[in-house]
């Protein structure tokens, strides 16, 4: 009995030095980009091992005011645009389709299910090429909305996760509500929409940080400076510039982990009950 | 009086769907539905009209790929071949959809004569509108994803296809004319000796990378959610939260920043200096087995937290009484893993499984960030990290080689789609489906 005692003791011991240790791994990276953001030199040579030699707050403030060489200010707005409008557009389109194909049955229905199957095997930027002779032909190169558009159109190509949601909610409601005289689209808006809020806020979610932290297609089809995101800005930037790269990732990254955090209820409901049930 | 409805119904086509035949709408019109009329002949007008202007040309453009070349000295504008191939392709689908159309107004016109010869009136316009928020409501919903899937998906697709059997790229870029060149490139990437030794290494390289890196995430994710989900671990939620918060730090940002932690002058060589030694150059052009593993590392960093939720969520479906009457049963934790929980979570997550495989197949950017841009001798135009996925980017998009790049992506696309297809079809969740319902 008494070994017994020892051995759980022991196994606690050993789960939460292990659990110590994942958590030192998963925290550091954070903790060293967040100082380095405090550090007063901007070289990454100015360093004493991981952290910085002394500390300020000035490459905040320099971040938002030397815009010459590097316009954060204008790069973060462009951001923020894209993203906010790609999600809007993306995810309401994705919870149309997704609804649209666990709830109808309908010809074709298995022929899209297949087909979008078999595009999702193609190397995401194969296409590239075409993309963007697609946009020099709509006039489209150096725009915004451009991008806006190509991630809002590519958007319903993963409603996978989100019909998988919508298979969940029993259909035997909207069977009711079709007796008392509801169209589908009513169904949809008075009876789905509030069951599935979690599934929404997933879809937003997923469907705001992927342009806000894509950038290949910014790289690709936003040539002039001025046009420039946060990723692509932040790509340019070398060891010299270190701190102000820790510094304008920690101000992004800042929102969207808070936001995880918040929202991470509904997250990971959306997340299990799409990805399970395929 | 089963005669009497098959005579009624009778399986001849009317004078308005034949009319229908003659002319998109008309047999509408002549049963009154206006609008529905309307619609179609508007449809047909579109159609005569673009392939009028330049639908007809750009499907011979498709073929040809252009006749005249540009010359400066004459002042003469040529054809712009890669231009007319995405404009043959738009052609095609827009040939196909007028086709689907013209057979669709037909079968309407049909349809209604078999309505009225029931005794039923045509649909009203009104009625016909109002449809589609009810039956059809699918169709509405369908229209502009579909519309925006085939332009930025389907398109660009069918055009790399398409670009893989021509000779566009290296000189071979507009003002020049490009040809079809059959199935030379497949043959040159299997052969050539510029393409093959390469392609050859990458290939091995980047089965190897997925197959591993999948693994190390799968398992390494599963166990943190088993280790948490453990009744001794109290305060989930706080331990919970450091993976999470490296979930949720965008991508681009911690491939960066390791970037910068492996660099020369990064804390670790830093470190390494001060303690006397010469700084090592983890991602260094000789740096082949180091700058590989940092790469497995990184990628872990990244993806073991998303495995970690989503094994969480499905773990607490499982069934605690299996568990319990295994452990009477005496199974030690081992063997409940083992033989419960391993089986119970592959069933559940094998498209996880598959789309994470692919995912790391197809994963771009660990060394696009960490050792991008860098040209190896005895590769050509890459490296010893780079993934095929990344061999396609510098080829197409940095250097030009537009009909090899689409010949590898055709590749990889026969490759994820195989394997994809053989874990699929031998997983248990497809061979027994109601195993765990």
């Amino acid at each position: 009995m008494k070994s017994m005692k020892t051995m759980r003791v022991l196994d606690t011991v050993v789960t939460h030095v292990i659990l110590i240790a994942v958590c030192f791994i998963f925290l550091f990276p954070c903790l060293w980009l967040i100082l380095a953001s405090f550090s007063k030199s901007g070289s990454i040579y100015s360093f004493e091992g991981f952290f910085p030699s002394a500390y300020s707050l000035d490459t905040f403030r320099n971040l938002f005011t030397d815009t010459e060489m590097y316009n954060y200010p204008k790069w973060f707005r462009n951001t923020l645009f894209i993203a906010v409008m790609s999600c809007l557009i993306g995810s309401f389109l994705v919870i149309l389709t997704a609804y649209t194909m666990s709830r109808f049955q309908f010809k074709g229905r298995k022929t899209i299910m297949k087909t979008t199957l078999v595009l999702g095997m193609f190397p995401s930027f194969m296409g590239m090429i075409a993309v963007y002779i697609i946009m020099t032909q709509f006039g489209l190169i150096n725009k915004m909305w451009g991008l806006i558009l190509i991630y809002s159109a590519n958007a319903p190509m993963g409603y996978l996760t989100q019909k998988g949601f919508f298979d969940t909610i029993p259909s035997s409601i909207d069977e009711a509500a079709r007796i008392d005289g509801a169209t589908n689209f009513q169904v949809f808006l008075k009876i789905n929409l509030p069951l599935s809020l979690p599934i929404i806020v997933y879809t937003a979610l997923t469907s705001f940080t992927f342009p806000w932290s894509d950038f290949i297609l910014p790289k690709l089809l936003l040539k002039e400076k001025d046009l420039y995101t946060v990723a692509v800005g932040l790509m340019n930037l070398g060891e010299t510039e270190f701190s102000r790269f820790a510094a304008g990732s920690v101000f992004i990254a800042v929102p969207i982990v808070i936001l995880y955090f918040c929202l991470m209820k509904f997250f990971v409901n959306g997340m299990t009950a799409g990805a399970v049930k395929g | 009086m089963k005669d009497g409805v098959k005579k009624n119904t009778s399986e001849k086509w009317g004078k308005n769907v034949k009319l229908s035949m003659c002319l998109m709408g008309l047999g509408q019109f002549f049963y009154g539905q206006i609008g529905r009329g309307l619609c179609y002949l508007a449809i047909l007008l579109l159609a005569v009209v673009y392939f009028v202007y330049r639908g007809f040309s750009d499907l011979i453009g498709l073929f040809t790929l252009g006749t005249k070349e540009a010359d400066t000295w004459l002042g003469l504008e040529g054809d712009n071949s890669v231009v007319m191939l995405l404009m043959g392709i738009l052609s095609v689908i827009a040939l196909l959809f007028f086709v689907f159309c013209y057979l669709s107004n037909i079968k309407d016109a049909y349809e209604t004569q078999k309505l009225c010869e029931r005794g039923g009136h045509p649909a009203k316009f009104k009625e016909d509108l109002k449809q589609f928020l009810d039956k059809k409501f699918y169709k509405t919903v369908l229209f502009l994803p579909i519309v925006g899937v085939c332009v930025f998906n389907i398109l660009p697709i069918i055009f790399m296809i398409l670009i893989a059997f021509t000779n566009y790229g290296g000189n071979i870029v507009p003002p020049k004319l490009v040809d079809w060149v059959g199935i030379d490139n497949f043959v040159q990437i299997a052969t050539l000796s510029q393409f093959a030794p390469t392609f050859g290494r990458i290939l091995i390289w980047n089965l190897i990378w997925a197959a591993v890196s999948t693994a190390v995430n799968y398992f390494a994710g599963l166990g943190l959610a088993l280790l948490l989900n453990k009744e001794c671990v109290k305060g989930k939620a706080f331990w919970r939260a450091f993976p999470m918060l490296a979930y949720a730090v965008p991508g681009f940002i911690t491939l960066l920043g390791f970037k910068f932690m492996f660099s020369y002058g990064g804390p670790i060589n830093q470190i390494i200096t001060d303690m006397g030694y010469r700084a090592v150059g983890f991602l260094d052009i000789d740096a082949k087995w180091i700058a590989r593993g940092i790469g497995f590392a990184v990628n872990a960093w990244i993806s073991v937290p998303s495995i970690m939720l989503l094994a969480t969520g499905i773990l607490s479906n499982r069934d605690a009484s299996q568990m319990e009457s295994a452990k009477i049963d005496g199974a030690n934790a081992f063997q409940q893993f083992r033989h419960i929980t391993l089986p119970f979570v592959l069933f559940s997550t094998t498209p996880v499984l598959i789309s994470q495989f692919i995912g790391n197949f197809n994963n771009f950017g660990i060394f696009f960030f960490l050792r991008g841009g860098l040209y190896i001798d005895g590769y050509f135009l890459a490296s010893d990290t780079d993934l095929l996925i990344n061999w396609l980017y510098n080829l197409s998009i940095s250097n030009n080689y537009y009909n090899v790049g689409a010949t590898i992506s055709l590749v990889i696309f026969m490759i994820t789609s195989f394997i994809s297809l053989l874990i699929y079809t031998r997983s248990s969740s497809y061979r027994e489906e109601d195993t765990f319902r």
